[in-house]
């Protein structure tokens, strides 16, 4: 387990990460080691049958809306570029507090195999946000730990591990309790944030555990705030101070102002792969289709850079150059995407591709061939 | 920003991303710029945010030492009586010339008297007089609070959140060195850790532990339970079941990372350690605030007020990489009294060594 985890913190990179030499992602694996192992590991997860998939009692969940903004409710020291007086103080104070308050019912600790993470709930029948390195693969069990002790169990739907999205359904009956999810389009560089999870996992008598920075830059599919996060927090979220998730604790740094939030547009951008986990999707990339053609990022996307020849791109038609869009109707907006589609697709299946070459959209169907031995 | 993420499929792959790169290079095309950064000073415990804390700062500086030993700064401390009494962290004192800064801008020479080892609190004198004892709060510590360390500077050293109202904090993990059976939920030994305590005090494959200190255990996660009140360096009685005998043995208790064991759990530290060093004893407290001041070990100690300039604890510990420990007032208080019966009791000062192997 640590070494797929290693291999994974080694083998991910943000582009937000960019000043990092490694990162560490936060996905707590309580160990069982002789005495004094985390009892975490000796609480029995009862099984769900295997069968269960989205669709199946429940409605596949629509794509959430982001809940507003109100800037002009919020007190004017937060929109100062640093607090001035103990006045301000106060008032960030009176804020932080009634948050703490409202947040903290919706925020859970998870356990999935023998690992814990953290997650928090978004809607009433118990769809719940994580990293995806916390999910780890679809339809695992997870029990939910809410912060007054009270469990509940369930499942992980998809997983993006290029995005660190996850999401997951507590399964029992609601209603839960639940946070809003907020939009990054009135985010700014030095918002005050709140990062709420279980660091080290779920502790009864501590419970989940609160900590307030800013954010400190403010990428497309990261974010970074001095919030500082420990593992055991992944998949929990960061509050602005509308109350409203706008990012997911992903991975840390060295440094104590190294923390990494999963922006919360990279969920919405994913939500349809991530509500509906039937087809899976799997830790490594590897495939067992040929297909011919070779995907890099660009910053249009997914751009195919070469093209086997006597190859199923080439005989589908694909050139050098085009932009991928699409692969059976699910929107690609990075290679690894392209590649995980493709590790997952059967030889002989035929991929609908929808790619933009120059200003023109086109449809392309690619017969895939099994994987050649080298 | 870039976007470009490494997957090492091929090398193949990796010489067409290379190209790739060049191409796009070549071509002037334009990358979207890194984004703007916060401003260090703006940070949440930055110089420019932590002037607002000034005023909390400018009511308690007086009542703040900051020790030092042969030269060296060790801790802060909390003044407590007029006569140059002071409340600090006892582990930070090594051994060596004791002396504390003033908020005076004065250095004076400083004595210990006597320390709680339980809670890790020692009493001090140092040689001032006409001090201004802090002040203690006495409302309820609520979660999300401005929790502010003051210095004898005019602005804080650094400031935070309450994260988790007041609890008790269990010592850092320790290990009797035994691995359990995990095919049955009765606690028997499956196999030893070479060199831990369990070892030598001659327990054996197949020992059933049915008690520790007296305490009847029957199950794995009790086992777990009771060995978390203990603290590296202690030593506790394990009554195991042999065949048909029972005995009892005593049992040291080791750090992790100790012997073979606990590359796991060491890799867990690390983890929550990112970021800055942690005190040396950073767990065992009675009841103490967890907040989320980044403090370096040796700024513990002194204390730990709200934005009324009100001490509402005592910092006792940098835990890990998000949490700092605060004895809070009350406890605070009763182990002051104690302290000051203690030392006036024993004329003469000595120091208990702190626990062994952390």
């Amino acid at each position: 387990m640590i070494s797929r985890e290693a291999a994974l913190a080694f083998g991910r990179t943000r582009a937000i990460a960019d000043c990092r030499s490694i990162t560490f992602i936060l996905w707590l694996i309580a160990t069982v080691i002789a005495a004094g192992a985390s009892p975490l590991a000796d609480r029995p997860v009862s099984p769900l049958s295997a069968d269960q998939t989205e669709g199946q009692g429940q409605p596949a969940a629509p794509k959430p809306q982001p809940a507003p903004a109100h800037p002009e409710e919020l007190a004017a020291a937060f929109a100062k570029t640093v607090p001035t007086s103990i006045a301000d103080l106060r008032s960030m104070e009176e804020r932080v507090k009634a948050l703490a308050r409202q947040l903290s019912p919706s925020v859970v600790a998870v356990e999935v195999g023998f690992g814990s993470g953290s997650g928090v709930v978004i809607s009433a029948d118990g769809l719940v946000l994580t990293a995806g390195h916390v999910c780890g693969r679809p339809n695992r069990d997870v029990q939910f730990t809410f912060s007054g002790g009270r469990t509940a169990r369930g499942r992980t739907l998809g997983v993006d591990l290029d995005s660190d999205t996850g999401l997951m359904r507590i399964t029992d009956p609601g209603p839960w309790p639940h946070a809003a999810m907020g939009d990054l389009s009135q985010t700014h560089i030095g918002d005050w944030v709140l990062a709420l999870g279980h660091p080290g996992g779920f502790d009864l008598r501590r419970s989940l555990v609160i900590r307030l920075g800013r954010i400190l830059r403010l990428g497309a599919d990261a974010l970074q705030t001095d919030c500082t996060i420990s593992p055991g927090d992944s998949g929990g979220p960061l509050f602005d101070m509308y109350g409203r998730v706008i990012g997911i604790h992903s991975s840390i740094s060295s440094s104590v102002a190294e923390n990494f939030h999963v922006a919360i547009t990279q969920y919405y951008d994913d939500w349809d792969r991530l509500v509906n986990a039937a087809k899976g999707s799997t830790m490594a990339y590897s495939p067992r289709v040929y297909i011919g053609a070779v995907g890099v990022d660009d910053v249009a996307g997914c751009r195919l850079s070469a093209i086997d020849t006597d190859s199923p791109a080439l005989k589908a038609g694909l050139k050098v150059g085009d932009l991928v869009l699409k692969v059976d109707g699910r929107e690609i907006r990075v290679s690894a995407s392209f590649k995980r589609w493709l590790a997952e697709a059967e030889p002989g299946e035929t991929l609908n591709l929808e790619v933009k070459r120059g200003e023109k959209l086109l449809a392309v169907n690619v017969k895939l061939e099994p994987l050649k031995p080298k | 920003m870039s976007k470009i993420k490494f997957y090492f499929i091929s090398i193949r792959l990796m010489l067409a991303v290379m190209v790739a790169a060049a191409v796009l290079n070549s071509s002037g095309a334009q990358e979207e710029s890194l984004p703007l950064t916060l401003s260090r000073n703006r940070f949440r415990s930055g110089e420019e945010t932590l002037r607002a804390f000034a005023p909390v700062s400018e009511a308690t500086r007086s009542s703040i030492v900051k020790f030092n030993v042969d030269g060296d700064t060790v801790a802060l401390g909390a003044i407590v009586a007029t006569n140059g009494l002071v409340l600090t962290k006892a582990s930070e004192l090594k051994a060596g010339k004791l002396t504390c800064w003033l908020a005076s801008e004065k250095e004076v020479d400083a004595e210990l008297l006597c320390t709680d080892d339980e809670e890790d609190v020692a009493l001090v004198r140092v040689d001032a007089q006409n001090l201004k004892p802090i002040r203690w709060a006495t409302g309820e510590v609520s979660l999300g609070q401005w929790v502010i360390t003051p210095g004898i500077a005019e602005t804080p050293h650094a400031v935070g959140i309450v994260s988790a109202l007041p609890r008790k904090i269990r010592p850092t993990r320790a290990f009797i060195g035994v691995q359990l059976d995990f095919g049955t939920t009765v606690p028997r030994i499956e196999s030893l850790v070479p060199g831990l305590g369990a070892e030598r005090a001659g327990l054996k494959p197949g020992d059933v532990i049915v008690a520790l200190n007296g305490t009847g255990v029957t199950n794995r996660a009790q086992v777990f339970d009771e060995l978390a009140e203990f603290r590296a360096g202690q030593t506790v009685k394990v009554r195991v079941q042999r065949s048909e005998e029972q005995f009892e043995a005593a049992v040291r208790l080791m750090p992790p990372g100790s012997g073979q064991l606990g590359q796991e759990s060491a890799r867990e530290r690390r983890l929550s350690r990112l970021g800055g060093q942690v005190s040396t004893r950073a767990g065992g407290f009675e009841q103490a605030i967890e907040h989320d001041t980044v403090l370096p070990p040796w700024l513990c100690g002194g204390p730990l007020v709200n934005l009324d300039g009100q001490a509402i604890g005592l910092n006792i510990a940098r835990a890990s990489r998000v949490s700092t420990y605060a004895l809070s007032a009350r406890l605070v208080n009763r182990i002051l009294e104690n302290l000051i019966r203690a030392s006036s009791q024993k004329p003469q000062p000595t120091q208990t060594p702190g626990p062994v192997g952390y």
